[in-house]
């Protein structure tokens, strides 16, 4: 039996999925749907139904795995959808899809491509490649480049004695669009004892698994691998590649940020020292809470700092539209889940809304700005630090 | 008619958005949580208002295409199987809360919401929507009045039909009527109780009022393992011949504990044969000692009856998880298998030991797996098989093992459904439990509400015109 066949037998219909996926909430659909989508998969792969008709609900999904979390029979959805997304990819000639994807995981050449676009009229992708890409209007704002940010040196008398050594993950959009980021990722690592040594990385290839080209991706992962220092863990701040770097035999250095800086400490050295007077909400990414399980670690590091009033945010973990590049690829959908991410923190009456992935970062931030700028959208880590430096 | 003339002529009632059709929509809806038979739809259609679905419906009749309502699609005897085709009405663009009456302890809510949404939105006002089959995250509460769910609380609060004060039914012709309301009692005849339960064969609801139950405010929960069936089954007797009726009182066997690890890790002890999972609780000032005292009660009949283990929940964490054995059971076998059917069957408690030695003699006999997980306080039994569903071998073989099954519990004084309806899955079994005249009874009930056959054809009643010919067609070897 192939290994498709055999994964989407394990789903007996039972629907539980369903008020989960955040396209079944908005469509209603039993094809938009996790059920529907193994189904169709698992037919395409019987043959009962071509390839192609499986195509279209399975260009919808987010990628965003809170089935999973939902499936009492613990069937591997993510799994399930990177082999037939690479199933249906594997066609020879023009992708427009895998030219964005080779962009976006080289930091140079984003770089000098959103560098290039500032002359570029409006705010939006450009409407050509939107179309090429979707079929649709664009509906997200081209990324800006980052203006430098500072930090204030450390107060040798705050850290801690050094306890060992650290890699950082850098993220091909991280690098790229909150290069401060990975700064505060190692500035939280030093303040729990571990120094950041750096070592030479390409992108991790997590787009492109979630995209239907799991060879290069699996090759990519590998090279990474085999770059990072012997012994070291390896901290990752973007959830997507955190997820994808875990799914890996060699996952067992793999740690995403919060749950690494919570287990070294960093909720004491917060209570201790940190101070933030705000109104904070939460905004689990995919790829943390469905995908690696991690809820409680963020929470309980920002619930450390005094001053902050943590607010629940309702639907916490359905997946705000970003999902990696869905919101380039399917614009109109990922439009709706915005609109409903944005009702829910707005009525949490807080100022900051967090969250640990650079996608919903972007994401939700162009949500704020649309709408007057009431709420800052910062990366956990932000919050962290500027709880510590001020 | 061809099928895109049907999804056009569709799309001119409604938003062509919201009509679906094509091979992959086709396939998608071809069955609900029943999967032994499956029949494709011509097209699906997602109305937003009672009056597209009367639009809808209407349609229908005028070019006489067969019609069948489907909620969230987790029903288990195939009531939402578009068993000759046509059209499939979804309410899952039904989802809103219309009023709530927080004073007179109701809501009126549309079809298509799920169960737990309706408890979600008065949760802070110490109110929930009681009835809770264990798909309520999900289900409808359409799909429940259609079905009359019941769940583990049924055993004090009561099914479905208990708890549905009034509805809003689009005709099999098409009419919007009005039955009940937010007042219970109306006088003359009680077609609320008839509509609940009559598994989309009268209409298709679109709203209904539904009575809202005060949260119990003390909540005791043990999960109990015994070294055999008799045993839990016997305390099942003693806690009921004791006079204590506790919220919920579930028995799962060997087979789902074997599920539970493999999906969960959850561990039991290697000796337990059988789970107890038992819930008090109570509303009220002094509720918490009473509850306290009904548990310990509960505790020392486990005991005189061999009990290798009892849990009590000592906070609302512990509870859920010992909830998670029952509420997730079903699910993990999907890890064991790809398919399951889980029979319904209700038998008098006292027959509950011969009943569940008869089930694995029968699984045995015809060569399946069974697990058993289903609620022994009222002796509704849930046999589950599991097997894999492109075979016919292993269908043909659960689909007799459970018609013996069914075949026994009436032998035994029982009934062949507690919950899960007729659907396609029992319609055959009917004449078993039932005389000729008793089934003509309940065919001259649906004229009431019709005279054709296209409202969710071949459901429930036995021998429906053009349906006896299509079975064949609905059964494992057409997939």
């Amino acid at each position: 039996m192939s290994q498709l066949a055999n994964l989407t037998s394990q789903c007996i219909r039972c629907g539980f999925c369903l008020e989960a996926c955040p396209t079944f909430l908005e469509t209603g659909e039993e094809t938009e749907s996790p059920r529907g989508r193994i189904y169709l998969v698992r037919s395409a792969e019987e043959g009962t139904i071509a390839w192609e008709d499986a195509r279209m609900p399975l260009d919808l999904c987010l990628g965003c795995r809170a089935c999973e979390t939902a499936c009492p029979s613990a069937v591997t959805y993510g799994e399930i959808l990177e082999l037939a997304r690479d199933r249906l990819e594997r066609r020879p000639g023009f992708s427009p899809k895998r030219i964005l994807l080779n962009v976006l995981a080289r930091p140079s050449k984003l770089r000098r491509q959103l560098a290039f676009s500032k002359f570029l009229p409006g705010r939006r992708v450009p409407w050509i490649v939107s179309k090429l890409l979707s079929g649709q209007p664009p509906e997200a704002d081209r990324p800006e480049l980052p203006s430098e940010i500072r930090f204030p040196p450390f107060e040798e008398s705050d850290l801690p004695p050094l306890k060992g050594e650290a890699a950082v993950l850098e993220g091909c959009a991280m690098r790229v669009l909150y290069p401060h980021v990975n700064e505060i990722t190692r500035r939280l690592l030093r303040r729990v004892g571990y120094l950041a040594r750096e070592f030479e990385q390409e992108c991790c290839g997590a787009l492109h698994a979630h995209n239907g080209n799991l060879e290069s991706a699996k090759a990519m992962r590998e090279t990474l691998f085999s770059a990072l220092p012997q012994g070291l863990p390896l901290i990752v701040n973007s959830a997507g590649c955190g997820s994808w770097l875990k799914e890996s035999a060699r996952h067992g250095r793999v740690y995403d940020a919060s749950e690494f800086l919570l287990e070294h400490g960093l909720a004491e050295h917060l209570s201790q020292k940190g101070h933030l007077e705000s109104v904070v909400t939460y905004h689990d990414a995919c790829h943390l809470a469905h995908g690696q399980g991690i809820r409680m670690e963020p929470r309980a590091l920002l619930k450390a700092i005094p001053g902050i009033q943590m607010v629940e945010l309702n639907e916490a973990d359905t997946c705000c539209g970003s999902g990696g590049i869905y919101n380039i690829l399917q614009p109109r959908m990922a439009r709706r889940l915005l609109e409903r991410k944005w009702v829910n923190i707005e009525r949490t009456g807080a100022t900051i809304a967090a969250t640990g992935n650079p996608g919903c970062h972007a994401w939700i931030a162009q949500a704020a700005k649309e709408h007057g700028e009431t709420v800052e959208v910062l990366h956990t880590l932000e919050v962290l630090e500027r709880a510590l430096s001020g | 008619m061809t099928d895109e003339a049907m999804v056009r002529e569709l799309g001119r009632l409604l938003d062509p958005e919201r009509v679906l059709g094509g091979a992959a929509a086709q396939r998608a809806y071809d069955c609900d949580a029943y999967t032994v038979d499956r029949s494709k739809p011509t097209a699906i259609v997602l109305p937003e208002s009672t009056d597209e679905v009367a639009a809808i419906i209407r349609w229908c009749n005028e070019n006489r295409i067969p019609f069948t309502g489907r909620g969230a699609g987790t029903g288990l005897s195939g009531g939402a199987l578009p068993a000759l085709g046509g059209v499939v009405i979804s309410t899952k663009k039904l989802t809103k809360i219309l009023e709530i009456d927080i004073e007179n302890r109701c809501l009126k809510a549309q079809a298509g919401i799920a169960n737990k949404r309706l408890s979600d939105a008065v949760r802070e006002q110490g109110l929930h929507f009681a009835p809770d089959p264990s798909s309520q995250t999900v289900s409808t509460i359409g799909g429940n009045i259609a079905e009359n769910a019941g769940g583990p609380h049924t055993l004090k609060y009561g099914v479905t039909a208990q708890h549905i004060l009034g509805l809003t039914l689009v005709d099999p012709q098409g009419e919007i009527l009005q039955f009940g309301g937010k007042i219970p009692g109306a006088p003359g005849f009680d077609f609320v109780s008839l509509i609940v339960g009559s598994e989309g064969t009268l209409g298709l609801v679109t709203e209904a009022w539904v009575r809202l139950t005060p949260l119990p405010n003390a909540v005791e929960t043990a999960l109990v393992s015994f070294p055999t069936v008799r045993d839990a089954t016997q305390t099942v007797a003693d806690i009921i011949a004791a006079g204590v009726i506790p919220a919920a009182l579930e028995l799962m066997d060997r087979g789902i504990m074997v599920a539970l690890e493999a999906a969960f890790g959850l561990k039991y002890p290697d000796s337990a044969v059988a789970l107890l999972l038992i819930e008090c609780d109570g509303v009220g000032e002094r509720a918490c000692d009473r509850v306290r005292m009904e548990i310990n009660q509960v505790g020392e009949i486990c005991k005189a009856n061999c009990a290798i283990d009892i849990t009590i929940a000592q906070d609302e964490a512990e509870r859920q998880k010992l909830w998670l054995a029952r509420k997730k059971g079903v699910g993990a076998m999907g890890r064991l298998a790809p398919s399951i059917v889980t029979h319904d069957g209700v038998i008098p408690r006292s027959k509950l030991p011969e009943m569940l030695d008869f089930v694995y003699e029968v699984a045995a006999k015809h060569n399946v797996k069974v697990a058993n997980l289903f609620h022994a306080g009222d002796g509704n039994l849930h046999p589950c098989f599991y097997f894999d569903d492109r075979d016919p071998n292993q269908v043909e073989a659960v689909v007799t093992a459970g018609e013996e099954i069914v075949r026994k519990c009436i032998e035994l004084g029982g009934s062949i459904s507690g919950e899960h309806g007729i659907g396609v899955e029992k319609a055959d079994l009917m004449p078993f439990m039932f005389t000729p005249d008793d089934l003509r009874l309940q065919a001259m009930a649906k004229e009431i509400f019709s005279d054709g056959s296209l409202c969710n054809p071949c459901k429930v009643l036995p021998n429906q015109k053009s349906c006896v010919e299509h079975k064949r067609r609905w059964r494992g070897v057409a997939w």
